[in-house]
């Protein structure tokens, strides 16, 4: 199930996994937001944008997991033709960039009240 | 922007960059940073290409030159636009923060529904008051704009008050505003919606307080 | 010619003529080379460059000064509708993929792109959807409700003319060239590479273009949808955008910015790509940071389907969901960060040249950072509440596009003259034009940015004394006149310098990549022979290579057998693995797209029976036309290749017919994705979302069936492939009759579930939607049933058998896409109200 760390597939997945949770999230809110909205102006944490910000973190691990597994290849099997390591590099990088990506568009979690 | 000297000062009947209102000045300052920034890294970057264009460097060794474009790299192509946004965004998410319609502690805003069709705006109060092309506003006290349509998307905009909302048919959107002081404001529709579009102008009027209430319940009889 | 004129290389020039070239007179409608294609594409796309420009001079003349009426509301409304349409849909997306048809295979050392009918056909509908949008303007009646045809402006209760339909159905006809290009543009870069080329050693080009083309494919298909859906309800009455029956006009702006966004990083992207391939040849040392720059494309690609929201901040989204897209639309600043900072140490450590090409490069810098910095400006929610809908956008926009396209075009177009003419470009002419450009543009829209800061909203056709507009008005509209001037220069040093230009001599630049070894300009195979590619820059690590070529010293030299070929390989490493063999000069491609032109006038005129009819005619012209396939002896004169060389690719089971194929669905699939998006959008969102008076879930039951039938097809068929590659003939043809039933059958369950007296789909948008999706299901069946009809066939003309398995497993992606269709379909429709209500 899990492709090799220097299968052309690396080249994009992490950006795959990033723009999966981006559909998620933003789809997500519409119908939390449709279906059991909050009151704005609340004080405190607020429910959905704690599950939100969850579902924020678990992705960014996934993906911080991945790019540590094409790091790790890399510096284990040294011996790769050039272009393997190459996907593995663009790889692991894809990831890292996903992982930044994700943190930094669920920033405003931590600020925003979700549904106005 | 560096032609702006030339052509006149900021001031004008329906220009951003003359805010009679909390949430226009906010846009204002944000505008202002943002300019100064700008101008920095633009003039920065193009220098750079042209004193590159110019230079015939020593030919460096792979480790050396490895070095040099990394440096380039992170800290050019990285760094520097991920500081910028991340500042921006902060500032942007508190400056969008204050400007939405959430429910205020003192005096409730005062609410007007405004009716966007082609090619007018009909605006009408709690007690029945209602005007054409023209608004009506407490100074000093905010309103919140409760905005419709009824045929295509306009868009309500009084620039020197705050930003835009647009008009949807079927959808009620609201934008807060206030006037600081009592006078004179130009609204314009901003969505384009068919051939007199450019003529769909809206008529503010901020008064004082005492002269709005005394408006208001004359005009709601 | 900068040919070399040995006799040999004389000798290998005219046999490859004989099979690759261009025939004269009418017969060169027949023409399906790339280089020919790519050609036409792009003088195309100049001829509506200067129709869209036209438009604009209107626009400025209109508004020089307050209060004019130059044109009326009506034209002005045109006229900027038309420019910006013919702007983005004629000119800026088929140029770049013109030159990217041109550029493509002779950089990667092929002969020809994959699909060569294909790229012709592409280029028919082009031109004949162009050209029926340019016909609403003699006839008076052009789209006037602006480029991105914001219902409900552009539905029939508020523009009841016909003018809409002419932009929906234009534009859609020729967005066919965008979508096929992008599907043979991928395949092109994944398969026909020079033996060696491993995907680290690409240009980077053709890394640009590897993610602008998976862009086109992925981020076109949510306007076709949006499109056909528009012109549904313009039409038919059908009630998908209205708001009184359950519709939303919300949707329609989603659905277009789901593709307009994308469409900006699909006209910069190829061409970053330029000032990617020019800037080193200019600083005469290689591109630094080969590696960081590939991930900022692919990051580009993918980050750039994540801001469509930030054109409708101002509809009334909840906050937190536009600082999503507000974080999303600043990030893309980094990866051009990377980029843009590349190419600055690149020139610090290089020693660059002042040739015309790099000083369009210097403009491109200058407007496009400051376009990228505007453009962050407006990611940001307050301030963009502020500016949106006003001229600051239009100067943002104009400093993005012209800065991001047409600067870097001019670069490339500059660049390789040569290749078009064999001449090399003046020197001074072409310095007045750039200046004259550059200095107009920045007049124009650098005030313009002030303009809209003042508060002049966009898309008025008139305005007051006294709100401050008037004089940088006057500025804008003069500095548009100069930048026309500057364009004329540029057009003018270009016409002269076929005539007056000195001639090129071989690699005139001193570039590395392989475009430059064939001849000046270049023959229509482009290479006598295909050489081993072992580094990123070829033509700087191998002196003679271009000599090598042109004798037949390496690869594919022979052309005794008659066949157009050039190597196919893997992806990753660029090891050779088949021969492509590809068809020659067709009148195909044209006759199907005029019979397409046929229907879209038809339906233009509301003349549905001829539309029908011509469009039961351009089925048959591409069935005809995918009968010359495979192993078809039109495909291939001669099947035999030598001993030591790999198989040709019709007879193995991976050619680029199945890549082709799983791209198709790909963009297919997208749009079957946007098509359930505007589903579940319209239930979650719809202000007035209502159901049918009847209420039950229809057509479920009978899709549920379908589907299952579908299901069964796809694994009858897959058993039939695998018997083919194991050699098992027997039983073939019946086989896929079986298969091709049980397509009839499940279309005609969909007919059935279709007419279903309850289904209203004039009444509610919710059965509007039903009858689309029904219709979708209807058309796959058909379709899959008729491509297996086809292989029915073939296999009785002896073109498949056994061991010859490629065209049946073609098809088989076709079923496996329709059985998945029909099963999610029937989620969508049957599973999911009943869910959605009982929660």
């Amino acid at each position: 199930m899990k492709p090799s760390p220097f299968h052309p597939v690396q080249i994009s997945l992490g950006l795959v996994v990033w723009s999966v949770w981006f559909v998620a999230l933003y789809a997500g809110l519409a119908v939390a937001c449709e279906r059991a909205p909050q009151a704005p102006g609340a004080g405190g944490p607020i429910a959905l944008n704690v599950g939100f910000g969850l579902f924020t973190l678990a992705t960014a691990g996934l993906l911080a997991l991945s790019a540590t597994a094409c790091l790790r290849a890399l510096r284990r099997e040294p011996e790769r033709p050039p272009r393997e390591r190459f996907v593995a590099r663009v790889g692991a990088a894809v990831h890292l960039i996903a992982l930044a990506a994700t943190l930094f568009i669920g920033v405003p979690l931590l600020g925003l009240p979700p549904c106005v | 922007m560096f032609a702006v000297p030339g052509l006149g000062a900021c001031t004008g009947p329906q220009s951003m960059l003359d805010p009679a209102g909390p949430a226009a000045r906010d846009v204002a300052g944000l505008w202002w940073g943002m300019f100064v920034v700008a101008v920095v890294v633009l003039l920065g970057v193009t220098a750079t290409w042209l004193v590159g264009m110019g230079r015939r460097p020593p030919t460096l060794d792979d480790a050396r030159e490895k070095r040099v474009v990394r440096r380039w790299i992170v800290l050019g192509g990285v760094l520097l636009p991920s500081t910028c946004i991340a500042v921006l965004l902060a500032f942007g998410i508190a400056a969008g923060h204050r400007m939405l319609p959430l429910p205020l502690a003192g005096e409730a805003p005062l609410r007007v529904d405004v009716l966007a069709r082609q090619w007018r705006w009909e605006v009408r109060y709690g007690g029945g008051a209602a005007l054409i092309n023209e608004l009506r506003l407490p100074a000093g006290r905010p309103v919140d704009v409760h905005v419709r349509s009824l045929d295509v998307i306009h868009a309500f905009w009084v620039p020197r008050l705050g930003g835009k909302i647009d008009a949807i048919p079927g959808r009620t959107n609201v934008v807060r505003l206030q006037a600081d002081e009592a006078g004179e404001y130009r609204g314009q529709c901003a969505e384009f919606c068919g051939t007199r579009h450019a003529l769909m102008v809206l008529h503010v009027t901020a008064m004082e307080a005492g002269a709005f209430a005394g408006w208001l319940e004359a005009a709601s009889r | 010619m900068t040919r070399p004129h040995t006799p040999e290389a004389d000798r290998v020039h005219a046999d490859f003529d004989a099979v690759w070239g261009t025939p004269p007179g009418w017969r060169t409608l027949t023409v399906v080379n790339h280089t020919t294609i790519g050609l036409r594409f792009m003088l195309t796309g100049l001829a509506f460059f200067l129709v869209g420009g036209l438009f604009a001079m209107l626009v400025r003349v209109q508004l020089a000064l307050p209060g004019l009426d130059v044109l009326t509301p009506e034209l002005y409304n045109q006229a900027f509708t038309m420019h910006g349409t013919v702007m983005m849909f004629l000119f800026a997306v088929p140029v770049m993929e013109g030159l990217a048809v041109y550029l493509l295979p002779k950089m990667l050392g092929a002969r020809d792109l994959v699909y060569p009918r294909l790229s012709a056909f592409g280029y028919w509908c082009y031109l004949f959807g162009g050209l029926i949008l340019l016909s609403s303007v003699v006839l008076g009646v052009a789209p006037d409700t602006g480029w991105f045809m914001y219902t409900p402006l552009s539905s029939v209760p508020h523009s009841p003319g016909p003018n809409p339909d002419f932009w929906l159905i234009g534009i859609t006809f020729a967005e066919i060239s965008a979508v096929s290009a992008g599907v043979e543009l991928v395949v092109a870069v994944l398969r026909t590479r020079a033996p060696g080329m491993s995907l680290d050693r690409m240009p980077l080009y053709a890394w640009y273009i590897l993610v602008m083309a998976m862009m086109i494919v992925v981020g076109f298909p949510p306007l076709i949808l949006g499109s056909i859906l528009l012109e549904l309800e313009r039409a038919a009455d059908f009630a998908f955008f209205d708001v009184t029956r359950g519709g939303d006009p919300v949707l329609w702006q989603h659905l277009f910015w789901l593709f307009g966004h994308p469409e900006v990083y699909i006209i910069f992207l190829p061409a970053a790509g330029i000032v990617s391939t020019l800037l080193p040849v200019f600083a005469q040392r290689p591109l630094v940071a080969y590696t960081p720059v590939v991930l900022a494309v692919l990051a580009t690609g993918f980050i750039s389907f994540a801001l469509w929201v930030h054109h409708m901040f101002t509809v009334g989204i909840p906050q937190l969901a536009q600082a999503f897209f507000s974080a999303a639309s600043m990030l893309v600043a980094v990866p051009t960060g990377v980029q843009v900072f590349a190419w600055l140490a690149t020139l610090w450590l290089g020693r660059p040249l002042w040739k015309v090409p790099m000083l369009w490069l210097a403009g491109f810098l200058f407007v496009f950072v400051a376009g990228g910095l505007t453009g962050v400006m407006l990611a940001l929610v307050p301030f963009n509440w502020q500016v949106h809908d006003t001229q600051f956008v239009v100067a943002h926009l104009h400093y993005v596009l012209v800065g991001g396209m047409f600067f870097p075009l001019v670069a490339g177009v500059y660049y390789w003259l040569p290749h078009f003419s064999g001449r090399m470009p003046s020197a001074r002419l072409g310095r007045y034009g750039f200046w004259l450009v550059f200095v107009g543009f920045n007049l124009t829209f650098l005030v313009m940015h002030w303009t809209g800061l003042l508060g002049m909203p966009r898309r008025v056709y008139t305005y007051e004394e006294g709100l401050g507009w008037d004089l940088p008005n006057l500025v804008s509209s003069v500095g548009s006149f100069v930048m026309a001037i500057g364009v004329a220069t540029v057009l003018v040093d270009i016409a002269l310098h076929f005539r007056f230009g000195r001639r090129a001599t071989p690699n005139p630049w001193h570039a590395d990549t392989l475009e430059w070894a064939t001849s000046l300009p270049p023959g229509a195979y482009n290479f006598a022979s295909l050489p081993e590619i072992d580094s990123r820059h070829p033509l700087w690590e191998r002196d003679g290579l271009a000599d090598e070529i042109a004798h037949g010293k390496h690869g594919l030299p022979g052309i005794a057998h008659g066949r157009r070929e050039t190597w196919g390989v893997e992806p990753l490493s660029g090891r050779v693995r088949e021969i492509v063999h590809l068809p020659g000069n067709t009148l195909l491609p044209l006759v199907v797209a005029v019979l397409l032109a046929a229907v879209c006038i038809g339906l233009l005129a509301k003349a549905y029976l001829p539309a029908a009819a011509f469009a039961l005619a351009a089925t048959v012209g591409m069935l005809r036309w995918s009968w010359e396939n495979g192993a078809h002896p039109r495909a291939a004169p001669d099947a035999t290749t030598p001993p030591d060389h790999p198989p040709l690719h019709s007879r193995t089971c991976d050619g680029p017919g199945l890549w082709g194929m799983n791209l198709t669905l790909l963009a297919d699939g997208a749009l079957y994705l946007s098509l359930l998006f505007s589903w579940f959008y319209l239930w979650t969102v719809a202000p007035a979302w209502q159901l049918p008076a009847g209420g039950a879930a229809r057509g479920g039951g009978l899709l549920l069936a379908s589907a299952v039938l579908l299901t069964v097809a796809s694994i009858t068929l897959r058993r039939l492939v695998l018997r083919l590659r194991q050699g098992i003939g027997a039983g073939t043809a019946g086989g896929l009759a079986a298969v091709t039933a049980a397509g009839v059958a499940s279309a005609g369950l969909l007919v059935f579930a279709l007419r279903d007296p309850r289904l209203a789909p004039t009444a509610t948008a919710h059965d509007a939607l039903v009858v689309f999706i029904l219709g979708y299901n209807l058309f796959h069946c058909a379709l899959a049933a008729l491509a297996t009809a086809l292989q029915v066939a073939r296999v009785r003309a002896g073109y498949v058998g056994a061991g010859m398995p490629y065209e049946p497993l073609v098809v088989a992606r076709l079923w496996y896409y329709a059985a998945a269709v029909a099963w999610s379909s029937y989620a969508a429709l049957g599973l999911f109200p009943t869910a959605w209500r009982a929660t």
